[in-house]
């Protein structure tokens, strides 16, 4: 395949910055003759997905718009109707197919997302707060040029400061940041378990880059289905923007206690129910303890497969990492899977509490939840509902992902276990909800190309 | 929507087929009914509750007499009924995916088939030969294909441990229990409504 | 034979539907007026009739034309399928629907070409009529259930029961557990059947233990 030209693709996109910290901005648009003249003037602001050669840049802009965005920027009516129903529909109106009920309906969202006011996220990542500062004054002094926009609100977020360095821990403990996959095409460094299973079951190879990216092959070896005309859509890409609030008092009051029945301790009994041990070891490897030369070696540390684990006795079946990206474990060397993998691209919010610190469930933190894909419904929508809010593929019936489902205080976590007092089947009972959804829409995120065309008013569907 | 009841769904289609291709189809499903081995692709797959072929004769539409006018077709008819668990775009999905051969096998005498890969024309072909449910019952809407195999499951190993419950010192029954768990722990998943699809 | 998968049978019924012009609505409108207002759940007749895993009715309007360089036909008559999933042999099956439920099958039926003019009360004649409307299923995957209906809902009431009292007697002390497993399985051998076509988990049975 050609290669990917890197200057029209958003730098978000094609590739996690690592930077600290981020601010989001939310965005109203005005009439479309001034928002056109908005995005015309952040255009050449938008960071592309160039290489940086000198070095981090103090803070990169990023662009997404919701469908109502696109509407009122005019696109032209039989280009609107070509982008795909969920999208059309706006993450609001998918709440029933995502889960998102109970405690996580719309009905308990923050404002912002609740009113479906939203048409444009700017996506702000720095160095420091003052760098986005920076950044964001000067997006603002834009919109009161043009009258282009008003600004709905922001959220920041901000990865853990430990001994001075950035961190990719969340605030129940866990490290994140493994698990992207890797696209052909797209450069990374590349590591073995992020792409998808080759036809000899060990091998990884990347996945098509259609699977991220619009306007190229993908794993069903064709161009996916993407809105007209083809030069909005190549080089674009779909986000889903989610602001998952954590409950950390009822996690640590939880873990402590079901520590206290299960065999194999806290730390064990914490790392089951993700797949990895929080400093990121991966149980499958490493059953017994946390392991740092597998979790800083690139080649280890997202290197295992589940078929020599079927009973799920070293990696729980239901375990979150196992339930978002199967691998091999159900059959077919992964050719199940291949179509439902998602890039993200968060960070945490909120004040970081150590263990000995005291919280509550009602402190302001959680974790901005940012997944990229060619097909919302194909990939992001479909695992949620059909791997975290729900296990039928899994064999595990109607029980959701212990950490990220909606349980409602009735869900049920089983962990499978050996004959070992330390490694003991258990059963968590009655769970209640770690994480909460406080909103969030979906987005799509042009091209440079798409960027101008849509400035200028020159979306053509023909 | 009547194609769907709790967790399985109900696709009816039919396609139109030359006479002299249904021979070829005829001898597939011979093949494929009596080597087992070629069906474990579609026992794997596991989402299966029950599924069907029939091919209908050209001349074979029943005809009762009383007034009825006999049916004159150049096509012989294949029609297909599944019963099947998830939505429609992931068992397509699925099938495309990983059983394409064996679709191809079945389906390439069907006029117009326009092959299973890529996926999105092949779905577009189903969305036209498929036709809808008036009325769909199922005995089980709560369970799935899986959440049946682990019914059985859990009953055989249960049976079992209550054969010996009571004849057992309480330290042998609770060895006994440990290795019934072990034997259930995957298939303890709860029963229940389906995801609500959009 | 080609019906029958394991102890499951793959029964293919294709009733032609009556055409006159006179009937106001026609007879399948009036089949499928039916169908609609019918329970799909407990109260359906295939839950009160013996034997069904899983069945459909599907008015079948006419062939489907996909185009040239096809050629265009259309049928004469429409069909009623019936496409069921049933236990048994296939007398009993349909015997046990004329004897449970034959004033649904005389509603839906009656409409159908060659319908017995006594409907299901005439046992036999209902048997011969479907019969004789009884496709050959070619190629049948049944492979997953292999048990009957009453066997399968059995089946789903003990894992929904055993996975309750494993959940609820974690960590119980050997003698504790003994007893109340043997509590357990006498209590859960005395429990009615579930009804068939529920949704409901039917947890009827108290397991013990630490939650309750």
């Amino acid at each position: 395949m050609s290669k990917l030209n890197a200057t029209d693709i958003q730098g978000f996109v094609l590739r996690g910055y690592n930077l600290p910290v981020g601010r989001y901005l939310f965005l109203r648009l005005g009439s479309a003759k001034k928002a056109r003249d908005l995005v015309r003037r952040l255009l050449n602001q938008i960071t592309t997905g160039q290489r940086w050669d000198g070095g981090k840049p103090q803070s990169t802009l990023n662009i997404g718009f919701t469908f109502r965005g696109l509407q009122r920027l005019e696109l032209p009516l039989a280009s609107l109707v070509t982008f795909p129903v969920e999208f059309q529909q706006g993450m609001r109106q998918r709440a029933e197919l995502l889960g998102d009920t109970g405690v996580n309906a719309p009905g308990n969202w923050d404002s912002i997302w609740r009113e479906e006011n939203v048409d444009v996220w700017l996506g702000i990542n720095g160095q420091t707060v003052e760098a986005l500062d920076v950044c964001q004054a000067s997006v603002q002094s834009v919109l009161d040029e043009t009258g282009g926009a008003s600004l709905l609100g922001s959220q920041n977020a901000a990865a853990e400061i430990i001994n001075g360095k950035p961190t990719t821990s969340e605030h129940f403990g866990f490290t994140d940041g493994f698990g992207n996959p890797e696209y052909l095409g797209v450069e990374r460094s590349s590591q073995p378990g992020q792409g998808k299973l080759s036809d000899d079951g060990k091998t990884w190879i990347p996945l098509a880059t259609g699977e991220l990216l619009l306007g190229y092959a993908d794993e069903a070896g064709e161009l996916p289905v993407a809105p007209v005309p083809h030069l909005l859509a190549a080089n674009g890409t779909f986000m889903v923007y989610r602001k998952l609030h954590q409950n950390l008092a009822t996690f640590r009051a939880w873990l402590d206690h079901q520590s206290k029945l299960y065999g194999g301790g806290k730390e064990k009994l914490a790392a089951k129910l993700i797949g990895r041990w929080r400093d990121g070891t991966p149980i499958e490897l490493s059953p017994e303890k946390p392991d740092p030369t597998i979790t800083q070696d690139p080649n280890q540390s997202t290197n295992f497969t589940y078929g020599a684990d079927a009973a799920g006795t070293r990696c729980p079946i239901g375990a979150h990492i196992r339930r978002v990206h199967p691998r091999d474990a159900f059959g077919f060397n992964g050719r199940l899977i291949d179509r439902r993998r998602i890039t993200r691209r968060g960070l945490p919010y909120g004040h970081f509490a150590s263990e000995d610190q005291p919280v509550a469930d009602t402190d302001d933190r959680g974790v901005i939840f940012m997944a990229l894909n060619a097909s919302l419904s194909r990939q992001f929508e479909f695992v949620q509902q059909q791997w975290v809010q729900y296990g039928n593929d899994s064999h595990l019936g109607n029980d959701k992902d212990v950490l990220m489902g909606s349980h409602g205080g009735h869900g049920r976590f089983v962990i499978q276990g050996d004959a070992t007092p330390t490694n003991p089947p258990f059963v968590c009972s009655r769970l209640p909800d770690f994480v909460e959804l406080r909103g969030g829409d979906y987005f799509f995120l042009p091209s440079i190309t798409a960027l101008g065309m849509i400035a200028l008013g020159l979306v053509d569907p023909r | 929507m009547s194609n769907i009841n709790g967790k399985v769904y109900a696709l009816n289609a039919i396609t139109p087929m030359k006479p002299w291709k249904t021979w070829i189809l005829r001898a597939v499903f011979f093949v494929l009914g009596h080597v087992k081995p070629l069906q474990n692709d579609l026992i794997n797959l596991s989402f299966i509750e029950f599924a069907r072929w029939v091919i209908v004769p050209r001349r074979a539409f029943p005809c009762l007499g009383k007034g009825q006018l006999p049916e004159e077709l150049k096509y012989d008819y294949l029609l297909f009924f599944s019963n099947f668990n998830g939505t429609w775009n992931q068992y397509i999905d699925a099938f495309s995916a990983v059983l394409s051969k064996g679709l191809n096998l079945v389906w390439r005498w069907s006029e117009k088939f326009p092959g299973s890969v890529p996926v999105t024309l092949f779905k577009e072909y189903i969305a036209r030969v498929q036709f809808d449910t008036d009325y769909y019952y199922t005995a089980y809407p709560q369970a799935t294909a899986n959440d049946l195999k682990s019914a059985h499951i859990v009953q055989s190993s249960f049976d079992s441990l209550s054969a010996i419950a009571t004849q057992s010192s309480p330290e042998q029954f609770a060895a006994a229990y440990l290795q019934f768990v072990l034997e259930v722990q995957a298939h303890l998943g709860e029963t229940g409504e389906a995801p609500a699809v959009g | 034979m080609p019906n029958q998968n394991g102890s499951v049978y793959g029964l293919t019924i294709l009733s032609p539907i009556i055409d006159d012009d006179r009937a106001t609505p026609s007879h399948d409108l009036q089949i499928r007026a039916y169908l609609a207002q019918l329970s799909t759940r407990e109260d359906s007749p295939f839950a009160v009739a013996p034997g069904t895993h899983l069945a459909r009715l599907v008015v079948m309007d006419d062939v489907i034309y996909v185009g040239m360089p096809s050629c265009e036909e259309h049928l004469k008559s429409k069909y009623l399928v019936f496409e069921s999933n049933c236990d048994g042999d296939l007398d009993t099956y349909l015997a046990g629907l004329a004897d449970s439920i034959p004033k649904h099958l005389d509603a839906i039926w009656s409409h159908c070409v060659g319908y017995p003019t006594r409907g299901a009360a005439d046992r036999d004649a209902f048997i011969a009529y479907m019969k004789s409307c009884q496709l050959e299923t070619t190629f049948y995957f049944a492979a997953v259930n292999d048990k009957s209906v009453p066997a399968t809902l059995r089946a789903l009431q003990i894992q929904t029961a055993v996975a309750d009292f494993i959940a609820a007697h974690q960590g119980d002390d050997p003698v504790t557990l003994q007893r109340d497993f043997i509590h357990f399985a006498a209590q859960l051998k005395t429990l009615p059947p579930p009804p068939a076509g529920s949704m409901e988990p039917h947890r009827t049975i108290k397991t013990g233990g630490h939650n309750e």
